[in-house]
């Protein structure tokens, strides 16, 4: 598991990305573990093409897909596709084209903040959209984090 | 276009005192009674962002081992 070179080599291959779930929480203060590492991305052609190539390295295998069934990590199966689920030589990787409660990628940029982490540059959503997605998502798994999440957005000073 | 900071030491201070002393009836204070440990994330928010990934990362990858330990120990 690193999900720091995963971070590392999605940045460095110009992937149009933003950080979301529980890395983002944390990126905010969040003090929950989280073994995956939750990503939403731009579906532009290029994009695609770019994310493919970043994650080939990996070798990406659908972790839903029964094993004997051949599965083809390229561009072709992101254009096909707006959720993906992997496992990768780096560790768990699920691909989102839209965060449940703010859009698609457009959206979440626009709510996405800034941040030096992971040794690179990288975008995150900012505290009050990562609340909204977690609460429209609506698993048990969301729904626990949101106690602590508002009480780092009600810590904050207000501008 | 905002970044995402880490706090400065008055920040912090004031961070700290509303998740540690939380105003009665607030999220904060609900958070308190739901079992979340304030003073965990009170400890992270004393970290740069940068920071918070390390810790946090290193913690994954410490529960791993553990994990990888004990399914070996269980064969």
């Amino acid at each position: 598991m690193n999900f720091i070179a995963l971070v590392q080599a999605l940045v460095d291959s110009g992937v149009d990305f933003v950080i979301i779930g529980g890395w983002c929480a944390i990126l905010h203060g969040s003090s929950y573990l989280t073994n995956d590492l939750d990503i939403c991305y731009s579906r532009v052609p290029g994009n695609l093409k770019r994310l493919a190539a970043a994650l080939a390295p990996c070798h990406p295998k659908l972790r839903d897909l029964p094993s004997g069934l051949p599965f083809v990590w390229d561009e072709v199966t992101l254009r096909n596709g707006s959720l993906f689920t992997l496992s990768t030589d780096l560790g768990i990787l699920d691909l989102m084209a839209e965060v449940a409660g703010v859009g698609g990628f457009e959206e979440a940029k626009t709510h996405s903040i800034q941040v030096q982490a992971f040794g690179r540059t990288v975008w995150t959503l900012d505290l009050p959209s990562l609340i909204q997605a977690k609460r429209s998502a609506g698993r048990e798994k969301d729904l626990r984090l949101l106690p602590e999440l508002e009480s780092l957005l009600d810590s904050q000073d207000r501008e | 276009m905002k970044d995402l900071l880490p706090l400065t030491p008055e920040q912090l201070a004031r961070v700290r005192h509303r998740l540690l002393h939380p105003a009665p009836e607030s999220r904060i204070e609900a958070a308190r009674k739901y079992g979340i440990d304030l003073t965990l994330v009170a400890a992270q928010l004393s970290l740069s962002p940068a920071d918070r990934v390390r810790t946090m990362h290193d913690a994954c990858a410490a529960a791993e081992q553990a994990r990888g330990a004990a399914r070996r120990i269980a064969k």
